[in-house]
């Protein structure tokens, strides 16, 4: 699991990073609200632990940018005590949940966990992207014409949806869509890419997943 | 006895049937060639029936003569071609459009665009020599499965509540099917180019 951190004082940023890594999560950290964004829109997160105040970009203004973006990984915020304002826009934005500080560490812990085991598939029951929608309730895959994926294309597609703005690679696509199970292989991601690559085509859609075998992976929309 | 609705054409038509069959036949035949496998799984051809040509014209409004028959109606010969793999469908819609004396009148791709109830396949209506209309069905095996299964089905097409239900189930058994088709064909494909 992969945790994005954003928070611009030091020592807590270095403290919050460690105690994550000792829970298991690889990290990133960020220092200021545009480090935090250009990361958050190139690589694929299990959480996002955004301060609300840090230089560059405001943790509301990076939120808002990647909800804006279609990018649904779960926000935890971290606000002021005095700064009710600031979660009632935080939370209207996107946000997941917020924390304010001073905080006991264990309990950020707690609500990291909660946050990344709620994961951020049910957040949407319809995701769009060129001509395309994808419904979650029903696994219709929809452009001029319909046809019901699997739960792993509609996963796979999913999760190809939600990192449209980079590349995924085989790693995420095993730990995320096949759970790490341990007979999921290059080969079997490959399968499945396939099998979307003909089922966009059979639909007639303009999207498009581009990579080879192996990997990385990137939903494309052909003009 | 009463005159026959195509009056003496029919043999004529019978030719055409035969020579439309035969080049299909020519096709599957170096297809099966190329890659060991025929892309044609059955393929059905009829002259429409007297009894069903006349009711056909009763139906449409139509003098029932030997131009309503062959003029103004398309269907009086009829071929289905049903297909392993949805790309062979195309295969041989680009051969049947290529053949010599051949003229395409119409062409409706209703597998890019499936009709709402979900029933999918490509029409085409071409014109031979000039002279005589053939109305042909392609469609995969799945495709054609779920046609023959919904025609066994006789519900109420009109728009009740329970109706509605069951046009919506069945939409969902065409959408499953076809992308189980399109599954078929990205394994066969896989296989074939070892990719």
């Amino acid at each position: 699991m992969k945790i994005l951190l954003a928070e611009d004082t030091k020592d807590l940023n270095k403290v919050v990073t460690q105690m994550l890594e000792m829970q298991g999560f690889d990290v990133d950290s960020a220092f200021d609200g545009e480090e935090a964004l250009k990361l958050a829109l190139s690589n694929g997160y299990d959480g996002i632990v955004l301060d609300i105040m840090m230089p560059k970009l405001s943790g509301l203004q990076v939120l808002k940018e990647i909800r804006s973006r279609n990018i649904l990984t779960p926000v935890l915020m971290l606000t002021a005590k005095a700064e009710v304002d600031d979660r009632v826009e935080g939370l209207d934005a996107g946000a997941d949940d917020y924390l304010t500080k001073p905080f006991a560490m264990k309990e950020l812990m707690a609500r990291v966990k909660a946050l990344t085991r709620r994961g951020s598939q049910y957040a949407a029951k319809e995701l769009s992207f060129g001509d395309l929608t994808l419904k979650s309730e029903s696994l219709e895959l929809i452009a001029s014409n319909t046809v019901r994926l699997s739960i792993k294309e509609f996963s796979l597609m999913q999760t190809l949806l939600l990192n449209q703005e980079h590349e995924v690679d085989n790693n995420y696509l095993i730990e995320h869509v096949w759970n790490d199970e341990k007979d999921a292989s290059e080969e079997t991601v490959w399968l499945y890419v396939n099998f979307l690559q003909g089922k966009l085509s059979y639909v007639d859609s303009n999207v498009e997943i581009k990579g080879h075998k192996g990997g990385p992976f990137r939903v494309v929309i052909n003009e | 006895m009463e005159d026959s609705i195509y009056g003496n054409h029919r043999e004529a038509m019978i030719d055409v049937m035969n020579i439309i069959m035969g080049s299909i036949d020519e096709l599957r035949a170096n297809m099966t060639e190329e890659h060991g496998s025929d892309p044609v799984e059955h393929c059905l051809a009829r002259i429409k029936s007297e009894e069903s040509m006349r009711e056909k014209c009763r139906r449409q409004g139509l003098p029932e003569t030997t131009e309503s028959a062959l003029e103004v109606i398309h269907d009086a010969i009829g071929i289905r071609v049903v297909c392993a793999f949805i790309s062979d469908v195309y295969r041989v819609r680009d051969h049947l459009k290529a053949m010599d004396k051949v003229e395409v009148i119409e062409e409706k791709d209703y597998i890019k665009h499936a009709k709402p109830n979900g029933y999918r396949s490509l029409h085409l209506i071409l014109k031979y020599d000039n002279k005589y209309y053939v109305e042909i069905q392609l469609r995969t095996i799945s495709m054609d499965t779920w046609a023959a299964l919904e025609h066994h089905i006789h519900y109420k097409k009109e728009v009740g509540e329970q109706d509605k239900l069951i046009i919506a189930e069945l939409k969902r058994c065409a959408d499953e099917l076809a992308s189980t088709d399109m599954s078929m064909q990205t394994i066969r494909d896989m296989i074939r180019n070892d990719i």
